[in-house]
């Protein structure tokens, strides 16, 4: 009887993995195994790939200003794409951010021109200015996740609203002029460095570390993937899908609060039209970094490696002296082309199993 | 795991429970009486079967009528609820996150976490470890816990269901048409796992379509018609034709409610 109880629960491709299939998976299977690790490494050898194909295209890419300036400007939209894969995973979708990144920077640098006397270092200024934007963040999420979880509503139209909201309470704020005059530590954040390592991008990699750790660590990470998978299970398990809804926007809106204040401070400049792009940019380096629209599955790693791989093909077309509107048309095509493979792993996998 | 196996014999009692859907009637005055061992619910497509288990498990509330448990009035506003009054439910489309391992299914919204610089973290390896040793009890050779649930059988993916039904020792399991996708050697093998169930003192509620693997396995049977209770009999004093006379109402009620 137990025998047959084994035979019974196998899995039904078991009897049909031997001979070729198993060979090749044998040598490169870690590449195609299904877990995140997998397709994350599959990612960073393109990142490596493309990196390499610019170095040789032209040696200047491969000096450590433009290195730099890759990681600089993936800060900006890495921090936006952390928020968007908590949404992403969850089954949602999050059109505000850019919105908010310059709704934050506005209001941050609002406060901050309003309590600056003009001279000085003034670092109480710009912790203010830090808190100003990522309260802002905050409630703007929140919101955000309240309608949404507590009204019903369809992520994706009620955040598209608040893309419209968010933008326009930004030029509202100053009646649509750019402020300027800010402390000079403020500067520093947003320009300044640590030996060779600016410091936008220790702040960014803090962010990254604190994301990611979440998701793997806390129950509330995990609970973020349950979501997206199967929401009347996570419901009937007991847990709140709304709080869980809430949290998510919650972690999307923080993200980019912080990346409004430090769009402020790395340009010197509050402008209501910052982060027009950025959208694109922030779903296309979430998609690229293996999270699928449908939710569940994604890493922050993943979101990590797809920020970077936008930001070397934006600096390869610098250096290419490639007309600068094509690094929109190329982030494009490349997002589609990263759903399309997406979704041809996910339906081969699909008949593998039955 | 709680150890109050003695102290908690299970017995659940459902008392002229009523619902009702605005002017639909789905249930009228249900008395049935659960005791440790297999009850059998049978019955025609919305006879009320479903319903009754739902109000069970906490997913709807009655519209009247009361529950006891172990003789002690309960009244669930939530699948959880009914859930820490162990009463664990296993429902036909399993209610499984196919993303997540078959260890973070399984401990689902009661994480096992311990504590580090004052956070409360899952502990994967402890959960994984846990979510293994109740596989391996319920008799099922599973990849590994930290398997991802898409990737497994029908019948795995039941077993998993299951497991998580067992693990937190609830004294009542609630089964809907528990082998409805299942293939028959599948059927086989998930029966086997119920009866170990069974074995160890529990009550189990099975809604039921095979009459004949109904009464094989069951200690009682209820028929249910039209949002009513028929009869409740043992399961060795009738016949599959009795139990199909009862069902499709060519045979009545004994008249002693």
């Amino acid at each position: 009887m137990t025998s047959d109880l084994h035979d019974a629960v196998r899995p039904a491709g078991d009897e049909a993995d031997d001979g070729k299939a198993s060979r090749g998976r044998a040598v490169l299977g870690f590449l195609r195994g299904p877990g995140y690790v997998a397709s994350n490494i599959r990612l960073l050898m393109v990142l490596i790939a493309v990196s390499v194909g610019f170095s040789i295209a032209r040696p200047a890419f491969y000096t450590s200003a433009s290195i730099t300036n890759i990681f600089v400007s993936a800060v900006l939209v890495l921090l936006l794409a952390l928020g968007e894969t908590y949404v992403l995973i969850s089954g949602g979708i999050d059109l505000s951010v850019a919105g908010m990144l310059a709704l934050s920077g506005m209001a941050s640098g609002y406060v901050m021109n309003l309590m600056y006397s003009g001279s000085g270092s003034a670092w109480g200024v710009t912790v203010i200015g830090v808190l100003c934007a990522l309260a802002v963040g905050l409630a703007g999420g929140a919101l955000n996740g309240w309608i949404i979880s507590r009204l019903r509503l369809n992520s994706l139209i009620v955040t598209l609203g608040a893309m419209g909201v968010f933008t326009g309470a930004a030029s509202l704020i100053s009646n649509g002029n750019p402020i300027t005059n800010f402390p000079a530590s403020t500067f520093t954040l947003g320009d300044g460095s640590w030996g060779p390592v600016p410091i936008m991008v220790v702040i960014a990699a803090v962010a990254v570390v604190i994301y990611a750790f979440v998701t793997r660590r806390t129950r509330f990470g995990l609970h973020v993937y349950a979501a997206g998978a199967n929401r009347e299970a996570l419901r009937r398990a007991g847990v709140s899908v709304p709080l869980v809804t809430i949290g998510v926007f919650c972690m999307s809106g923080l993200a980019a609060g912080l990346a409004g204040f430090l769009d402020t401070a790395h340009f010197l400049t509050a402008s209501p039209t910052a982060g027009s792009n950025d959208l694109l940019l922030a779903v296309a380096a979430v998609v690229i970094g293996g999270t699928p629209l449908e939710g569940g599955e994604g890493s922050i790693v993943g979101t990590v490696i797809g920020a970077l791989i936008i930001s070397v093909l934006q600096n390869g077309f610098v250096i290419l002296d490639v007309q600068s509107y094509w690094q929109l048309v190329a982030v494009g095509v490349v997002t589609v082309a990263a759903v399309y493979f997406g979704e041809r792993d996910r339906i081969s996998r699909l008949f593998k199993e039955k | 795991m709680t150890t109050d196996d003695q102290t908690r014999p299970g017995v659940l009692e459902v008392r002229d429970v009523g619902k009702s859907y605005g002017a639909v009637r789905a249930l009228s005055d249900v008395s049935l009486t659960f005791a440790p061992g297999l009850t059998a619910i049978v019955g025609d497509n919305g006879a009320g079967k479903t319903t009754l288990m739902k109000i069970v498990a906490g997913v709807h509330a009655p519209t009247s009528g009361q529950l006891f448990l172990d003789g002690e009035m309960v009244s669930f506003s939530s699948p959880l609820s009914a859930r820490k009054a162990g009463i664990e439910a296993l429902y036909q489309d399993l209610a499984l996150a196919d993303t997540l391992s078959i260890a973070e299914n399984i401990f689902l919204g009661r994480e096992t976490t311990s504590r580090m610089f004052g956070l409360r973290l899952l502990d994967r390896r402890r959960m994984e470890r846990a979510a293994q040793e109740v596989i391996g009890s319920v008799g099922i050779r599973m990849p590994s816990a930290r398997t991802v649930v898409r990737d497994l059988s029908g019948g795995q993916r039941q077993a998993v269901a299951l497991a998580r039904a067992i693990y937190f020792n609830a004294s009542v399991l609630l089964l809907d048409e528990p082998t409805a996708a299942l293939g028959p050697k599948e059927t086989a093998a998930f029966m086997a796992l119920i009866e170990g169930i069974v074995g160890r003192g529990k009550t189990v509620v099975m809604v039921a379509h095979n009459l004949t693997m109904a009464l094989g396995m069951s200690k009682s049977v209820a028929v249910m018609r039209a949002g009513r209770v028929i009869t409740q009999m043992d399961s060795a004093s009738t016949t599959p034709e009795e139990l199909n006379a009862f069902i499709v109402g060519a045979k009545d009620a004994p008249s002693h409610a």
